[in-house]
């Protein structure tokens, strides 16, 4: 077909007309389906796993290289890895003692305060697919998803017990979780040692920070440890989520720092609203 | 062997959009955001027939793992139809292979970004991404023209 032609410029024009009348409806969508978004969820849970599925077939002769010079990389860091474990568990066996007198004395005050702690009843161990932090919004896949029992608004720690995310929106086989740094991320955590509570917001690349604190008089400090609060009945208390760096910013575990995290599921199918 | 290299001809704009976003790696490749490269040159600079439901599709799935609700999508659709609607830009007869407007269709969208969660961490990276999709624009572009002389 020739650029002269005019069935080629109908055509050309017949198609601009169609993007053009295809935005507004996005915008609508995208302003009506907030926060759910549930057909483009649902689109997605079965075009991604299709784009998946090919693009591992075209892709495997790299990703084998990739592997491969990982493997080699993660191999010649061992011995010296292996010595800085050494002395990470000299160091936690010699705390350990002083931490189990704390726990037992912990549970103690616990049953004389009457103070209930969510604990989950199931863990899902998972990987992490792709760490998808760009912008300011940082969420990553997770391989396993509504059938090893997965749902939307579970807690993601890590291996550490510290908090990584909440599952975000979850396909049969796939998770997408935010991660704290998402700048969407909001949750209600808590100054350990104190009643101090306060709302963690991440920032995009640059991390978390921490604001809005019941004693206005508060100032925070390096060093502060940071748990989840369940003020807003988001999620469960007691998590540890990190350590303040200053008066604001927390230091938190970002997606590229871990390859697995454990999906915890706690009471009422993992739903703490 | 001849049909063979003519199949992987016919569908390189496919295979490289999909190459691309699945190997989507931490800082270099976020989301595979680089699929967005053969994306605009195979929609707006070497336009070929079925690939713009393609390049929907892709910029959807990109989306998707940016936790941006059909953005790029939308700016898709929006320079689509603009560029389809205008002849003052011929785009297929532009030098450098349009890498001009290139720019405009990544900086316009990414502006938008910085705008909305503007800290120091996120203008330096989002700068970092134009600079790295820019850069990587003539490269990739240019293997087309190896491949298909």
């Amino acid at each position: 077909m020739t650029k002269d032609k005019l069935s080629y410029k109908l055509t050309r024009i017949i198609k601009s007309a169609l993007a053009a009348a295809a935005l507004p409806v996005f915008i609508i969508y995208i302003m009506v389906a907030k926060p759910d978004y549930t057909i483009m969820n649902a689109l997605a849970h079965v075009i991604l796993p299709v784009a998946h599925g090919v693009g591992d077939v075209i892709t495997w002769p790299v990703r084998a290289i990739g592997d491969g010079a990982h493997w080699v990389k993660e191999m010649s860091v061992l011995r010296k890895e292996n010595k800085v474990l050494r002395a990470k568990l000299d160091d936690a066996l010699a705390n350990k003692y002083k931490c189990d007198v704390a726990i037992e004395e912990n549970k103690k005050l616990e049953n004389e305060l009457d103070i209930k702690q969510a604990s989950p009843y199931k863990t899902i161990i998972a990987d992490i697919q792709f760490d998808d932090s760009v912008f300011h919004h940082n969420t990553f896949l997770i391989n396993r998803g509504k059938k090893a029992g997965v749902n939307k608004g579970m807690v993601v720690v890590s291996f550490e017990n510290r908090l990584v995310g909440v599952v975000l929106d979850c396909g049969s086989q796939f998770c997408r979780v935010r991660a704290l740094t998402d700048a969407d991320m909001k949750i209600a955590v808590r100054i350990t040692g104190s009643d101090i509570s306060g709302f963690l917001q991440g920032n995009g690349k640059s991390g978390a920070s921490i604001g809005f604190f019941n004693d206005t008089q508060f100032v925070g400090r390096k060093g502060l440890k940071v748990i989840t609060s369940n003020i807003s009945g988001v999620l469960p208390s007691g998590i540890y989520v990190g350590e303040m760096k200053d008066e604001k910013r927390v230091d938190v575990i970002k997606p590229n720092n871990i390859s697995r995290v454990m999906v915890l599921q706690f009471d009422d199918q993992g739903s703490y609203k | 062997m001849h049909n063979a290299i003519s199949i992987f001809k016919k569908y390189l704009p496919f295979l490289m959009t999909l190459f691309l976003w699945r190997l989507s790696v931490y800082f270099w490749n976020p989301a595979g955001i680089l699929a967005l490269i053969p994306i605009f040159y195979y929609t707006f600079v070497r336009p070929i027939s079925g690939f713009a439901i393609f390049g929907l599709i892709f910029c959807f799935l990109i989306d998707y793992r940016c936790n941006l609700p059909l953005f790029w999508t939308c700016i898709y659709c929006l320079f689509y139809a603009i560029i389809g609607f205008q002849n003052y830009v011929d785009m297929q007869h532009t030098n450098n292979n349009a890498s001009h407007v290139f720019m405009l269709f990544v900086g316009s969208g990414i502006l938008l970004l910085i705008f909305s969660g503007l800290t120091w961490a996120n203008l330096i990276n989002n700068i970092w991404l134009f600079v790295w999709l820019n850069v990587l624009y003539t490269p990739i572009t240019a293997l087309d023209n190896w491949i298909k002389p």
